[in-house]
């Protein structure tokens, strides 16, 4: 038998897939908040019935959905539902338009660069409550919102400057995402650390954005040119022979799995088969027994969060699996479905307040068990989690690194 | 590649339990499951054998019942083994939020259909449903929530019905999961139990939609039987679950917390197989296809909806394995004249035939694959529906299974 030669399923966009089971229902977290907007699935299969290419969008409460997959993940039907309220929110704002905001917001990988330069006049600037006030104001990035800071020099120029290494061990690329290279450039150097005390050499192909804010304002053409470009500087790495491995698992997402599932842009399922989330190319890497590299003990109450897109790249918690192997560290996993943020969609004014109720519930969870610190694989949550709990939220890559034996 | 012990195909019931059974026996599992499972469908209470007179002690009711269902799941785990499992089931769910039987014997519960039904296990919330009597009782609905219509709850049993507002929260449209979140708000249960206490005429018992929280459903109920001095107990209602979700999350949260993996949203959509044995399955998450191996799988996928079973045109089949199916002889068969009716439809009775280890097996007995057992509903020879056994047999089977695959 070979993969694949059963259950095979109608066109993916095929709404009578659904047989309005209502699984999806116990797992939405924007319903789960708010009235406005109706759940997955009626905002998805079930709107999908009455919905025309000929006719114009009715329904405004689609730009609700924060794409989070949890849906998708749960539905016993292989319902594509979060791709479903993609293509409606694409639409709707194809016919409405989008405002300066979005315009702006998903292009932070071009002002990225220059802010970091200038980051100790912007840095202040962005926690000035009157500059606050008319981002707030004037474009919609609502002030309760704690902006992350820049930093300098980016993880990209970091990397460029340090001495190169002189053995050569086998090679690993690495694909460090916008906000490692502007925003968190630790993360960034712990991969790196990581990877080279497990006996690789490390290169950074060309990149750019992966293009994943782009779908969150329904902007299918702007995400397929990033994934365009993004395949073309880092396929002749791939076609080398080389395995990439991404930090961020949106960006892992997007580049596994969107741009070929969704997007199907040529190429994809070449550079999927060679990328790999960090933590799970180290847990490959090191394999089942004694691994040479050790971690050294740390007495200290750790909580770790799954990001939801982790849980659609369906590698289950490798992140955590490494952390257990840390001595003497106390790891709870909190018992929550999201953290809310959904990227940009928790800077917006008009939804900051049910990203802020989803995370509220996270919070609680965090506050049941007392955590000197926190760990996640995606930026996302890991702002949402600083805001909501003032705990030190790392990247466990950061947490590994700084126990490496 | 990483290589597990065990690997549970589905996400249910039985394969949860399974899953659990086996990684207390040490092993190392991997849960994989196309969805979240039928939890969050219609988990609520656990039926073991609904059919079985409530006047007879299930121990002992049981027995006998096997004796003449040789060919019924539970006749390969045996009374004990569903014993056990339940007990084993109930050690997860620790005081308050626990799961008891009413004097070892089955209960009738409220539906939200407005009938009485048989079950065995009853979370703490659910109890008093079982002790209500009709003119003591006050069923109570809540306005703008469409799952739960408490004017046809209380016709059909015959209580008096009120249905509340809670004008501050407007619920127009709320979800069971929305309401589940503001119930878990002490202000909003409060007000609620305040809201009820007002509308009621001296009555001893009240039924609610099955919404009362997902963190702490037992202090819930504590708050709205403190507030208006009467018992108040969930009435199971249309999915979404939640005391089905509680269930599933219990059960997550423990696997997770020993060490098992969950791979959730991509089926198994193939297996390789050698002499006779299975050496990985098959997950697609395009443009990626997962490899998974193992030394042993249980196979708990369930029937139509969990994918387990694929009905074609004319024929019934198991699609990862492709092992024979016991079906009735064609098509014609499948269903009887009338949907609702006493006796099952033949399509039910379908299934994976095993042997007394759970292991899938031919028309001759023989078993087909030495490393894979099957649990749950996608058995044959049982009637889930018309004998209110679907939880005991994902329970005894799930913790037959793993014992068995482990012990193999």
């Amino acid at each position: 038998m070979t993969p694949g030669n059963a259950n095979r399923t109608p066109a993916r966009t095929f709404p009578d897939v659904c047989v309005r089971c209502a699984t999806c229902m116990a797992v939405c977290q924007v319903s789960r908040v708010t009235l406005r907007f109706p759940g997955p699935k009626q905002a998805g299969p079930g709107a999908q019935r009455f919905r025309s290419a000929s006719e114009a969008s009715v329904d405004d409460w689609i730009e609700l959905c924060t794409s989070c997959h949890l849906c998708d993940t749960v539905c016993p039907a292989g319902v594509p539902i979060s791709e479903l309220n993609l293509m409606a929110k694409a639409k709707f704002l194809d016919e409405r338009g989008r405002t300066l905001r979005d315009w702006l917001l998903v292009r932070s990988d071009l002002f990225g660069e220059l802010a970091a330069r200038f980051s100790r006049i912007v840095n202040p600037l962005m926690k000035n409550g009157a500059i606050r006030w008319l981002l707030d104001r004037l474009l919609g990035i609502d002030q309760r919102r704690d902006l992350p800071g820049y930093e300098y020099p980016t993880f990209r120029q970091w990397f460029r400057t340090r001495p190169a290494a002189e053995d050569r061990k086998p090679e690993v690329a690495y694909f460090y995402g916008c906000f490692t290279n502007t925003n968190e450039t630790d993360v960034g150097k712990a991969a790196v650390a990581l990877l080279e005390a497990h006996g690789f050499t490390v290169t950074v192909p060309p990149q750019r954005c992966c293009g994943i804010p782009r779908l969150g304002i329904g902007d299918l053409r702007g995400a397929k040119e990033m994934g365009e470009r993004n395949l073309d500087l880092l396929l002749p790495t791939v076609r080398r022979g080389i395995d990439i491995v991404f930090s961020s698992t949106s960006c892992g997402l997007m580049l596994r799995h969107e741009y070929g599932r969704l997007l199907e842009l040529p190429g994809a399922g070449e550079l999927a088969v060679r990328l790999f989330d960090l933590c799970e190319f180290l847990g490959r890497v090191r394999g089942e027994g004694e691994s040479v590299v050790r971690f050294r003990p740390l007495p200290m109450k750790a909580a770790y969060f799954a990001p939801c897109h982790l849980r659609s790249l369906n590698i289950g918690l490798p992140a955590l699996e490494l952390l257990r192997l840390v001595p003497e560290l106390d790891i709870r996993v909190i018992e929550a479905e999201c953290c809310g943020l959904g990227g940009l969609y928790g800077f917006k004014k008009e939804k900051y307040e049910i990203a802020e109720e989803i995370g509220k519930d996270l919070a609680e969870e965090v506050a049941r068990l007392q955590p000197e610190i926190l760990l996640t694989d995606c930026e996302g949550c890991r702002m949402q989690l600083r805001q909501l709990t003032g705990i030190r939220t790392l990247h466990p890559a950061q947490l590994l690194r700084d126990v490496l034996d | 590649m990483k290589r597990w012990d065990l690997i549970v195909i589905g996400m249910g019931l039985a394969g949860l339990t399974a899953a659990r059974t086996a990684m207390e026996m040490g092993a190392k599992v991997l849960v994989v499951g196309r969805g979240i499972g039928s939890l969050s469908l219609f988990g609520n209470t656990i039926d073991v054998l609904g059919e079985l007179n409530p006047e007879t002690k299930m121990e002992s009711g049981i027995r006998g019942w096997i004796a003449a269902h040789p060919d019924h799941p539970y006749a390969r785990t045996g009374a004990e083994g569903i014993v056990e499992a339940l007990d084993s089931f109930r050690t997860l769910f620790p005081s308050p939020y626990a799961f008891a039987a009413i004097d070892g014997r089955n209960s009738l519960v409220p539906t939200g259909a407005g009938t009485l039904r048989p079950t065995y296990l009853l979370p703490v919330t659910m109890a008093a449903g079982a002790a209500m009597r009709r003119e003591e009782t006050l069923i109570v609905g809540l306005r703008g929530f469409k799952d739960f219509q408490g004017d046809t709850v209380s016709l059909h049993l015959r209580c008096r019905g009120v249905t509340v507002s809670l004008p501050r929260y407007g619920l127009e449209g709320a979800t069971a999961l929305a309401l589940a979140r503001l119930m878990d708000e002490a202000p909003f249960r409060e007000g609620l139990g305040e809201m009820i206490r007002q509308q009621m005429a001296g009555e001893k018992f009240i039924g609610i939609p099955a919404v009362l929280g997902l963190k702490d459903p037992a202090g819930v109920l504590k708050t709205l039987e403190a507030i208006t001095g009467a018992r108040v107990f969930e009435i199971p209602m249309l999915p979404p679950s939640i005391p089905g979700t509680r269930i599933f999350h219990r059960f997550r949260e423990a696997l997770i917390a020993g060490g098992a993996a969950f791979h959730m949203g991509h089926p198994a959509t193939g297996a390789a197989v050698e002499n006779g044995r299975c050496t990985e399955i098959y997950a697609e998450n395009p443009p990626l296809t997962s490899t998974y191996r193992a030394d042993r799988f249980i196979l708990a996928n369930g029937r139509f909806l969990g994918g387990g079973l694929w009905a074609e045109m004319n024929r019934i089949r198991e699609p990862l394995f492709n092992l024979p199916v016991s079906q009735p002889g064609s098509r014609g068969e499948w269903f009887r004249e009338k949907f609702f009716q006493p006796e099952s439809h033949p399509i039910h009775r379908s299934g994976i035939l095993t042997d007394a280890d759970l292991r899938p097996v031919d028309e001759e007995g023989r078993v087909i694959l030495r490393n894979v057992w099957a649990a749950g509903s996608i058995l044959a020879h049982h009637q889930a529906i018309e004998e209110h056994s679907r939880e005991g047999i994902d329970i005894a089977t799930g913790f037959l299974a793993a014992r068995r695959a482990l012990s193999a």
